[in-house]
């Protein structure tokens, strides 16, 4: 006791040096360690940054890590609008413009159905939505491969296999659990006063989803919005087993360019193709940094 | 009349999602299982052989691929747990060093916005034997240096490893230092103030509060492990022979490549045994947590 309040007073009537020297040893410890890891972590983009702006006989000397002598931005054109995945030569251009027509009905279907899915297991009195929503749950969690062979008989049923639908529907289809709960959770914290006014003023379902509901979405429709971008950007299977011939996502042109190339291989087309891909969901985690981390771990957790 | 519309139309609502539900997910699983019986090869064919009804199965179990697909699995969780740990180390430092915490916290999290097709074509370039870290390194005179895992069979699944760790570590720091922030900050003084050891204060104290937070962690690591799937395409394509094949790339080895829908089927229903076994300890602890929160709040 004695001890404690002793060593207490010792540190109150000296914080200032007591902190600042113990922070010293340890921080610069810590701090190379942190430089180390972060070295690890940046390291692959460094080099494929630097790689893509190379010319092949720059890379066929093997210094992965040393700066373009000469800087050439002929790989990423040629990786644009050139290089082959298969029998068409049309770089990944075709690709990116593919995933942005998937991109745009996968989140109107997709957030759609869950933020009404959400607002009415949340808000309105259903008896079994406790079990739906367990339901649901374990829905969130099932891999693709399990119900991919029933959902390509589905859709070829529905008689648009191969085409941009047919991957857009398929993203909805696998959103819809996890993104349920997601706006579930986030409806559940409205005031049941602020809805029982609401359905006093005469107010329908419909009407108080989209006057009250809505408008105060902003915040979990933009981390739904990351974290259904990211996915369908980032998706290769869906793509590959939906996608038609000339409907396939970039991520899938991606994948055939580099890896089943024949005859000699353009290793800097190849890593300006690889940055091309992914620049679109970096630009999104650089632009919304903070509400990228909330939509993953969201997209993570509650599912 | 306006309460009747009322109540239906919440219910009207919840059409389109109780048919995805049912179809999509349900009816979908259902119909695995049941093909997953039959001889159906290309196309798909609903009659089961009741005298043999597990040929598929039977077959799968003797295949020298699947035996390695289900090893290489547990490899990759036992070696991608490794991601936690160092999660939760650099969550600790960053969290106790706050100098620099953003500019750390978003440079270890970007991996986790590149997909696995970007993060599989950049570590193969990384371990191109010739052009990528093992050139360098022999190239600065160390002439053993080996780094060409990929070409291996023995270590091409560390190569994996490796990859999905770079793609992982930031979102398992990120979990973590969310667990780390939300200790009461009085702890901290208090330990402080006791003389407790920094070795001591994390492991009797730190580690065992976050314990739900690593059990998160743990889960959702072994669900992606399953998946394991466009990353071992895109750097070994499954190779060297069929060292890196995972359960998922078995299922679309099967189903695409030798057009078997019987045999996918069956493996397909194996990972879903495989992800129920690792699901259902969340499904209880949330709910046990849950319960344990509302009995608080009483």
């Amino acid at each position: 006791m004695t001890m404690t309040a002793q060593t207490a007073s010792l540190a109150a009537a000296t914080p200032r040096t007591r902190r600042r020297k113990r922070i010293r040893g340890s921080s610069i410890a810590i701090m190379v360690f942190l430089t180390m890891c972060a070295a690890f972590v940046s390291v692959p983009l460094y080099v494929v940054i630097v790689t893509s702006f190379k010319t092949m006989d720059q890379i066929a000397l093997g210094e992965v890590f040393a700066l373009p002598t000469e800087w050439t931005f002929e790989p990423w054109r040629e990786a644009w609008s050139e290089v082959c995945a298969g029998m068409t030569c049309e770089g990944v251009s075709r690709g990116f413009w593919v995933s942005m027509k998937i991109l745009f009905p996968s989140l109107l279907i997709s957030i759609g159905i869950s933020s009404v899915t959400g607002y009415a297991l949340a808000l309105w009195k259903i008896r079994w939505a406790g079990p739906f929503l367990f339901i649901l749950f374990l829905c969130a969690f099932v891999p693709l491969q399990i119900i991919m062979i029933p959902l390509v008989v589905l859709i070829s049923s529905l008689g648009i296999f191969g085409t941009i639908w047919a991957v857009a529907i398929v993203h909805s289809i696998l959103a819809m659990p996890l993104l349920t709960l997601i706006f579930r959770n986030f409806y559940k914290d409205v005031p049941e006063e602020l809805i029982n006014a609401a359905i006093m003023d005469c107010g329908s379902f419909w009407r108080i989803f989209f006057e009250i509901i809505l408008p105060m979405s902003a915040n979990i429709m933009i981390v739904v919005l990351i974290l259904m971008i990211t996915t369908v950007w980032n998706d290769y299977l869906i793509g590959l087993i939906f996608g038609g011939v000339g409907t396939q996502p970039m991520t899938v042109i991606l994948a055939n360019t580099v890896i089943t190339s024949f005859g000699e291989v353009q290793y800097n087309v190849d890593m300006a193709a690889a940055l091309l891909t992914a620049i679109p969901p970096l630009v999104v985690y650089f632009a919304l940094g903070k509400f990228f981390v909330q939509g993953i771990t969201a997209g993570a957790i509650k599912g | 009349m306006a309460v009747r519309w009322n109540w239906a139309s919440p219910r009207i609502a919840l059409i389109p999602a109780m048919t995805i539900t049912a179809v999509a997910f349900f009816g979908a699983i259902c119909w695995t299982i049941w093909i997953s019986f039959t001889r159906s090869r290309r196309f798909p064919d609903y009659a089961i052989d009741f005298a043999d009804w597990a040929r598929q199965y039977e077959r799968l179990f003797r295949d020298h691929a699947w035996e390695t697909a289900l090893k290489n699995v547990l490899i990759l969780a036992i070696g991608s747990a490794l991601a936690i740990v160092f999660g939760f180390i650099l969550a600790a430092m960053i969290e106790r060093e706050k100098r620099g915490e953003g500019f750390f916290r978003t440079l270890f999290l970007y991996p986790l916005a590149v997909s696995f097709i970007v993060t599989g074509i950049v570590w193969r370039w990384m371990f191109n034997p010739d052009l990528g870290i093992q050139g360098f390194l022999r190239g600065l005179g160390w002439e053993s240096a080996n780094f060409n895992w990929l070409a291996d069979p023995q270590t091409a699944m560390y190569g994996i490893i490796l990859a999905s760790i770079w793609h992982g570590l930031g979102f398992y720091m990120a979990l973590m230092l969310a667990g780390l922030k939300s200790i009461n900050t009085e702890i901290w003084s208090a330990a402080r103030l006791d003389g407790v050891s920094f070795w001591r204060l994390y492991i009797e104290i730190i580690i065992p509060m976050l314990k739900f937070t690593f059990l998160t962690c743990a889960i959702l690591l072994s669900l992606g492990v399953v998946k394991t799937y466009d990353i071992v395409l895109a750097m070994t394509g499954g190779g060297p022979g069929t060292s890196t094949w995972t359960p998922a790339y078995f299922v679309i080895n099967s189903y695409a490549a030798r057009g078997n829908i019987g045999y996918a089927s069956s493996a397909a229903v194996i990972m879903l045994l495989i992800t129920a076994a690792l699901f259902l300890p969340l499904v209880l602890l949330t709910a046990w947590q849950a319960r344990r929160r509302e009995a608080m709040a009483r």
